[in-house]
């Protein structure tokens, strides 16, 4: 049981990372950003190729990796949905065009490295670490002490810091912030860079935990933003929240009955969690019809 | 000719399923990311029905059809209540879910080994075997839900729709209950997605979990909103532009190893070029920028 909870622990952890990478992005742009997958992937392949090509430690390599996925999402940002933005684009066209980003990203990458699962710690499996009365291999270790830092810094610096403020400024009203001087632009790119910063971060952590696949960034985009949504949207703490929540849920679904069914878990939870209580557990917007 | 015929029955096959979702994100401005999922359960239906019970083809698409209604109550109940990007991440998770369990269902659906040896359609007397008597069955089906969505959108149904589609709240002052419109609407849509995924089990004879990924749904999405949403020539000529393009790569020369992922790039890059520079698509009238 303790195993289980552990497990869950790391795994809440990663979703909590990603959901709040997500939440940077979705706070101040209002649309869902699906090409934040393929970010993801990016980074990991990127960690991948610099391990493999260039056989770099897997320090640098992971950096190199969170680089990559930083100016990524910038150029998405820079190339695609400024000038969406620009032709007052609302955020159906946004989405629909991210989701198009992510195809062409997610095809790109299965075309140059294949379609097949690749490991890339490339080191013999390390033995388990006797941790809070389970076991847990030293990349976990990362997993969790590494997202819980960054989580903990980005919070700090969104709650204290001058730029925190501005960011929280266009999250909340976009035009009332560019009465107020602010370059609304230039915030969201910042998001942007933050965001896909941090996404790449739970990515190298991941693939060097369970290897990479071009599909990877899909479920983790998705699993980001059903934690964000449990939270409550516009909350970043709730999005933490949430993901840790969700990491619990899925390892004891899975340990109930069976790994097939871990997916089906988010979005049973994200189901319910749209009917009965759309704001999530500390968000305060509505995102329902009016009724 | 073959090849031709196959590519035409293949276009007739995607017709259906963009002109099904075009009633609900063109005509009534909600995008569902679950067509696929509808799609799927039509196949599976009609073909176990057909494999294991040896029920003919009719009865099967008729059964498709019924169980993707009872489906689509369970998925539009609850989601068709949000707005906008909600209901997408909504029908996402239930393409999700679905996919999850055709793929992981084992005693139904045999997961990941698929359903080999699903009959020929035998409609009363008339063998389907050649790929042309397969064409026409397809282009009637093709035809039989242009014409419902037809029907539909130039009736005060369809008028209530694209009340909804323009000012939801608008149509709810009005005193129409908007949410039994949209799930009627959503019901039809996933009814016409399941009688193409008939056609689509008994043509290929073979169905597995891969053919209905989440991926299959942006595909049949890109093929409404490429062509046009809210026009009913519009999926027609996208699933037409998105079938026949990639073909046309084979000539030029392109492996088959990657030409899957080359289609997909392209349906991806023309997704988000018509977004940035014609987001109503090539013949829409309705380019959901409210």
């Amino acid at each position: 049981m303790n195993q289980i909870l552990l497990n869950g622990l790391v795994l809440g952890v990663y979703y909590a990372l990603i959901a709040l990478s997500v939440s940077v992005i979705y706070t101040p742009t209002r649309f869902f950003h699906f090409a934040h997958g393929a970010v993801f992937t990016s980074a990991a392949y990127c960690c991948l190729a610099c391990r493999s090509a260039l056989g770099l430690p897997f320090w640098l390599a992971a950096l190199l990796g969170v680089a990559a996925a930083g100016l990524l999402g910038m150029g998405l940002e820079f190339g695609v949905y400024r000038q969406l933005r620009k032709s007052r684009s609302n955020a159906l066209v946004m989405l629909l065009a991210s989701l198009g980003l992510y195809v062409v990203l997610q095809n790109a990458i299965s075309l140059t490295f294949g379609d097949d699962t690749k490991s890339l710690s490339g080191q013999e499996v390390a033995e388990g670490i006797q941790f809070l009365g389970g076991k847990i291999t030293p990349i976990q270790l990362w997993i969790l002490f590494g997202s819980a830092a960054s989580i903990v810094l980005v919070l700090a610096l969104f709650k204290f810091t001058g730029f925190g403020k501005t960011m929280r400024a266009v999250a909340s009203d976009s035009n009332l912030a560019r009465i107020q001087g602010i370059k609304v632009d230039s915030v969201i790119l910042a998001a942007f860079a933050l965001g896909s910063v941090l996404v790449g971060l739970a990515a190298v952590l991941h693939a060097g935990d369970v290897g990479v696949t071009p599909t990877m960034g899909l479920n983790a985009m998705i699993g980001g933003a059903v934690a964000m949504i449990l939270g409550g949207v516009g909350n970043h703490f709730g999005a933490v929240v949430g993901g840790i929540l969700l990491g619990f849920a899925q390892q004891l679904v899975a340990w109930e009955f069976g790994n097939q069914w871990q997916d089906t878990t988010v979005f049973l939870i994200l189901i319910v969690f749209l009917v009965l209580r759309p704001q999530g557990l500390f968000g305060t917007v509505f995102k329902k019809a009016a009724a | 000719m073959e090849y031709l015929l196959h590519i035409f029955i293949i276009v007739a096959i995607y017709t259906i399923l963009a002109v099904s979702l075009d009633l609900l994100c063109g005509q009534s401005g909600f995008l569902s990311l679950a067509q696929a999922a509808f799609y799927a359960l039509g196949a599976y239906t009609s073909a176990l029905l057909a494999v294991r019970y040896c029920i003919s083809f009719p009865a099967g698409v008729l059964a498709g059809m019924t169980v993707a209604v009872l489906i689509s109550f369970v998925v539009s109940l609850p989601s068709l209540r949000l707005q906008d990007d909600y209901f997408i991440i909504a029908t996402f998770g239930f393409q999700m879910i679905l996919f999850s369990v055709f793929n992981n269902w084992l005693e139904l659906t045999r997961g990941p080994m698929g359903i080999p040896g699903i009959p020929q359609p035998v409609i009363f007397s008339w063998h389907i075997t050649s790929h042309l008597d397969f064409l026409i069955l397809a282009a009637a089906f093709a035809c039989f839900a242009y014409f419902v969505v037809y029907r539909l959108t130039s009736s005060p149904f369809g008028r209530v729709l694209h009340a909804i589609r323009e000012d939801e709240v608008f149509a709810k002052a009005h005193g129409k209950n908007t949410l039994r419109f949209k799930v009627t609407a959503f019901a039809v849509s996933a009814a016409l997605a399941a009688s193409a995924g008939s056609l689509y089990a008994s043509y290929i004879t073979y169905i597995d979990p891969t053919s209905f990924t989440v991926m299959e749904s942006i595909l049949i999405i890109s093929m409404v909103i490429i062509g046009g949403a809210g026009s009913l020539w519009g999926p027609l000529i996208g699933a037409f532009v998105l079938v026949t393009l990639p073909e046309a790569l084979r000539f030029v020369g392109l492996p088959d190893a990657i030409a899957a992922n080359v289609r997909q790039i392209i349906y991806g890059s023309l997704l988000v070029i018509m977004m940035m520079f014609r987001p109503r698509g090539l013949v829409g009238k309705y380019g959901f920028n409210k």
